[in-house]
């Protein structure tokens, strides 16, 4: 199950996913959550006691943007979620990260199956469907521009463009998908590009079949 | 009709979400809530088209091997004929794949108990007029991409119709096909409108462009969340007295209608699973 191997994975010292703690043994519960910058003013927190609390605590950004990509490096401080067990701790997690701890787990036993970027446009069908069209330089300069912590995101990047073109060097391709704070962590893992990511391939895409246009005209 | 309980297996609600409006998916997380408090699924999660969870990382959320899949849509259309299939890699009501066996079924939409949850919401918004007075609304979204995306509706309509609830009219309408809801004075015939949005969530359409539509806003406003009060009905609009109804995906029975579909997915299909498993 999911939540023993997080459970076990947090017995051999991880304490940290993407921006936000994880203490066992904390202020009488087993687990306890609270934003990375908020470790050493836990007494100051506000405490919540539901896991489900999780998704109003990771809607919005402190400066009220609505966080609608989870791995935005954007999540709201002052809060502490106690937890009574595993399952409820995997159940927090999900509604911050969703999907992190498992897909963490299955990328450790090969099994993330990660989707190259032509392959993710190319099954875009209605409104996206030219975001197909976007060329290789185009994508790779896309990545650069929306991916990577300079762009606010805090996970790593596991496709290339497709399975011969890796992604050109840069901080978002290099990101490991932890912080570097020297605490250990479980990554924040991305294994086909976003459907923020294929909305701006969509844009770029038109933005570059317009510049064809203007130059032909 | 309950379901006995599924210890064994999962729940994944599957809906749109919003880049925009956070509102758009609280109904799918209120369902899977109800529905995890009844302890009928080992598991019960969610995923969406335009957030996170996506579709494709769903199956990292599931430890069961036997999965329930109900699109929390209101037609069959684009999206659960096209992009969940494509999304969640499935062939047919049952598909093997990842290792697990995943039951698709109909959207919650298309069931026949939704006609009650569309009836007792009308009731509830205009509870003092009568229906012989009233032209009842149903309105969907309309798209020119699917054909069936608003068979669901009129199906709907005819069996507000059918049931004898009394009302003088019972209409479709739609925001981006014919008949349009911004046509709604001219279609109705009666002093009293009441319109229900058939959307699950009370996002980008149901609370900031159809008001609009409707007259009732000038322009659009800010998402639900951000309203201090919500609408008060009734409007004095066009020379008529409308009411206007939240989505009715809100509705907190759409838990019971999710079930339904499963319990229908099992009469229809028993003979498969037995087969795949």
């Amino acid at each position: 199950m999911i939540s023993e191997r997080l459970a076990d994975s947090i017995h051999k010292g991880v304490r940290q996913i993407g921006q936000i703690a994880i203490l066992p043994d904390t202020a009488g519960s087993a687990y306890a959550l609270c934003h990375i910058d908020d470790v050493d003013r836990l007494e100051s927190l506000k405490k919540h006691h539901d896991p489900s609390d999780a998704r109003e605590l990771s809607i919005w950004a402190a400066d009220g943007h609505y966080r609608f990509t989870k791995g935005e490096l954007s999540l709201a401080n002052g809060w502490l979620l106690l937890l009574e067990d595993a399952s409820q701790l995997r159940s927090a997690i999900d509604y911050f990260y969703p999907a992190a701890v498992g897909l963490w787990l299955a990328h450790q036993a090969g099994q993330a199956d990660v989707q190259h970027l032509r392959d993710k446009l190319d099954r875009q069908t209605g409104m996206y469907r030219f975001a197909r069209n976007l060329s290789t330089p185009g994508a790779q300069r896309l990545i650069s521009e929306v991916c990577g912590p300079e762009n606010c995101c805090a996970k790593k990047i596991l496709w290339q463009i497709d399975s011969d073109t890796p992604l050109e060097d840069s901080e978002a391709s290099r990101f490991p998908g932890r912080l570097e704070n020297g605490v250990e962590s479980i990554p924040l893992l991305c294994r086909e590009a976003c459907n923020h990511f294929v909305a701006e391939a969509r844009k770029a895409s038109k933005a570059e079949a317009d510049r064809k246009k203007a130059i032909s005209d | 009709m309950p379901i006995a309980p599924k210890p064994n297996s999962a729940l994944l609600i599957v809906g749109h979400g919003s880049t925009e409006n956070p509102d758009s998916s609280t109904p799918y997380f209120d369902h899977a809530d109800e529905i995890r408090r009844r302890r009928l699924f080992r598991e019960v999660h969610c995923c969406f088209w335009k957030e996170e969870p996506s579709m494709r990382e769903a199956r990292f959320l599931v430890d069961a091997d036997d999965i329930y899949i109900v699109p929390d849509f209101i037609s069959e259309g684009y999206f659960t004929q096209e992009v969940i299939p494509r999304e969640l890699e499935l062939e047919g009501p049952t598909t093997l794949r990842h290792g697990k066996t995943w039951h698709y079924t109909l959207p919650v939409g298309v069931h026949d108990s939704m006609t009650d949850l569309l009836l007792r919401r009308a009731r509830e918004v205009a509870p003092d007029v009568d229906p012989a007075t009233t032209t009842l609304f149903i309105v969907g979204h309309g798209t020119g991409l699917n054909q069936n995306s608003t068979k669901a509706i009129k199906d709907q309509a005819m069996r507000i119709i059918e049931s004898g609830a009394g009302y003088a009219a019972v209409l479709d309408a739609y925001m981006e096909e014919a008949p349009f809801v911004a046509d709604w004075e001219k279609l109705a015939q009666t002093p009293n409108v009441v319109v229900v949005p058939f959307f699950i969530a009370d996002g980008l359409h149901s609370y900031q462009d159809i008001p609009v539509l409707l007259g009732i806003e000038p322009e659009v406003g800010p998402a639900a969340s951000q309203r201090e009060v919500f609408r008060h009905n009734p409007h004095s609009l066009r020379g008529k007295t409308l009411y206007y109804s939240s989505a009715i995906g809100t509705e907190r029975h759409m838990a019971d209608v999710i079930l339904d579909q499963i319990a229908d997915f099992d009469r229809t299909h028993r003979h498969d699973l037995g087969k795949t498993r």
